[in-house]
């Protein structure tokens, strides 16, 4: 029932349910100032959408400002400098806003004032090509979302000393009908956070997307895991953007450099 | 299953896992990349240099050290657990050679390190060693030896291997292109393990370290002008390797 090290007793989960679950709610019992707290701090948290140049607030819905045919989002230094490097890198992509947020977990004290340097999220869209952002209606959208993780969250009944890092997994919606560019993602593996949430917005809108998940052991931003997105290029959404990927790599390169942060605990 | 059992050293986990050991194992992945190779008449270390700060100065950044005249080790993973051992390696070297009158082998020293780190994956209120070793010299007997340990205290050794970020990508390179006549003379072999780094260091020539050491000699560190010119060759041969597959297919 219970493991002990260093004389620390420790309780075991127990999936049928606690026998002390009485004993155990009157500690987690909430004080009246505990919820007060809570609401004040729920009422602190907010998400804003601004357009930087001008530093003005935009209307709620982005979407529906720029309606779009194919949605890229890119969350995690891996696969951002994959997308600027290889994406942005051709043709000229204007910012139409980003997205800034404050809640209790947020390392900021001020929240009147989010600087406009601490954008979240920022929002592209393709100048030359105004049909990647025309008057089709949502249905039409394609999203593609990328992301990194790592391997060691990946469960496999496989040696991991057999796995080939980095590798990338696919999970796609109901609605997309091309077939992905690598294996889908097997089962117990699941995604967590802001991809999984995108993900799942599409499956429940009928929004065909697609997530490419990277499995790196390089969590910092690294040559190897961006070039792991590389066969996502090849897709539909992507083949149109991508024109010069000698050029690309270069700027990666420039990317990295920029981006290395000293730090001499490992040799 | 792991998070009730990886936060002592001393303690197994039901499926016999010692999880800290395996996190270090980790650890060392963080280090950049450290090749070794055992030649017929030479060992070589080539290790991926770190970019250093503008302000720092390099030579307190070294991968590759030397244990006595006749013995280097090049290192991955945490650098103050690597000086550590190395202190007590360097220390173990010269009190052999005072008490028994002979130099150490190379496979006493990697015996030393090894039951070292073992140690410490059996003490209470110590972490293992985040560091793995590649160890080479030449013994007496007048034969090369090269030994890799891990941060379990395990040792073995090998023709080459590679440790560090993406060992494994290199590792399978040597794999490929380890052979008795690439090794048979010290110009091949030390261009086998410029080659290896290349196939995963990001900026190139620039970014390698190396060093050799021939029988009866004490140990070289290649300056970066010998270093260029091994890599400028390799690019040579290169180019003409593809010009003759190019010639072959029209």
């Amino acid at each position: 029932m219970a493991a002990t090290f260093f004389g620390e007793v420790v309780r075991t989960p127990c999936r049928a349910g606690t026998e002390d679950e009485e004993e155990e709610e009157e500690g987690r019992r909430e004080t009246p100032e505990d919820r007060e707290v809570r609401r004040q701090l729920a009422r602190k948290r907010e998400v804003r959408l601004f357009r930087r140049q001008t530093k003005t607030m935009l209307e709620v819905s982005l979407l529906e400002k720029h309606p779009c045919s194919k949605f890229i989002i890119a969350i995690g230094n891996n696969a951002v400098a994959f997308l600027s490097s290889f994406v942005m890198n051709s043709g000229t992509w204007e910012e139409v806003g980003c997205a800034k947020l404050w809640n209790e977990w947020c390392r900021t004290t001020d929240t009147a004032h989010l600087s406009p340097t601490e954008a979240f999220c920022v929002f592209y869209h393709l100048k030359s090509n105004p049909s990647v952002f025309g008057s089709c209606p949502r249905r039409n959208m394609q999203v593609t979302i990328l992301t990194c993780r790592h391997v060691t969250d990946y469960k496999t009944s496989e040696s991991t000393s057999s796995l080939h890092t980095p590798f990338l997994k696919a999970l796609k919606t109901q609605n997309f009908k091309e077939p992905p560019f690598c294996s889908l993602l097997e089962q117990p593996n699941i995604v967590h956070d802001l991809p999984a949430a995108v993900l799942s917005y599409c499956q429940v809108w009928r929004i065909p997307a697609i997530l490419y998940l990277c499995y790196t052991d390089v969590m910092k931003l690294d040559l190897i895991t961006v070039e792991a997105f590389k066969p996502v290029l090849s897709s539909r959404s992507l083949k149109c953007l991508v024109k010069n990927i000698p050029q690309s790599t270069e700027i990666l390169k420039k990317l990295m450099t920029t981006n290395e942060i000293q730090s001499n605990i490992y040799t | 299953m792991a998070s009730r059992y990886d936060r002592a050293i001393t303690v197994f986990s039901p499926d016999g896992h010692l999880f800290q050991v395996e996190y270090a194992q980790e650890a060392v992945k963080k280090g950049s990349t450290a090749v070794g190779i055992r030649g017929t008449n030479i060992v070589v270390l080539g290790v991926e240099k770190k970019s250093v700060a503008k302000l720092q100065d390099e030579r307190t950044v070294r991968k590759i050290c030397a244990l006595d005249d006749h013995v280097c080790m090049a290192f991955a993973g945490l650098t103050a657990d690597a000086r550590v051992v190395i202190n007590k390696a360097r220390v173990e070297c010269q009190s052999h050679k005072l008490t028994v009158e002979d130099p150490v082998t190379v496979e006493y020293i990697t015996r030393f390190i090894a039951t070292l780190k073992q140690k410490y994956t059996q003490s209470n209120g110590r972490r293992p060693f985040g560091i793995s070793a590649l160890i080479v010299g030449f013994d007496d007997d007048g034969i090369p030896r090269l030994y890799q340990t891990d941060p379990s205290g395990t040792y073995h050794a090998w023709k080459a291997n590679a440790i560090g970020r993406s060992a494994k990508t290199v590792r399978e390179f040597l794999e490929k292109n380890y052979t008795e006549d690439a090794i048979a003379h010290d110009n091949e072999a030390i261009k086998l393990a410029i080659r290896a780094l290349l196939e995963v260091v990001q900026s190139g020539g620039k970014n390698i370290e190396l060093a050799i050491i021939r029988r009866n000699q004490p140990l070289k560190m290649f300056s970066a002008k010998e270093i260029e010119l091994q890599v400028n060759e390799i690019e040579k041969e290169k180019e003409e390797a593809e010009k003759k597959k190019s010639k072959k297919t029209t």
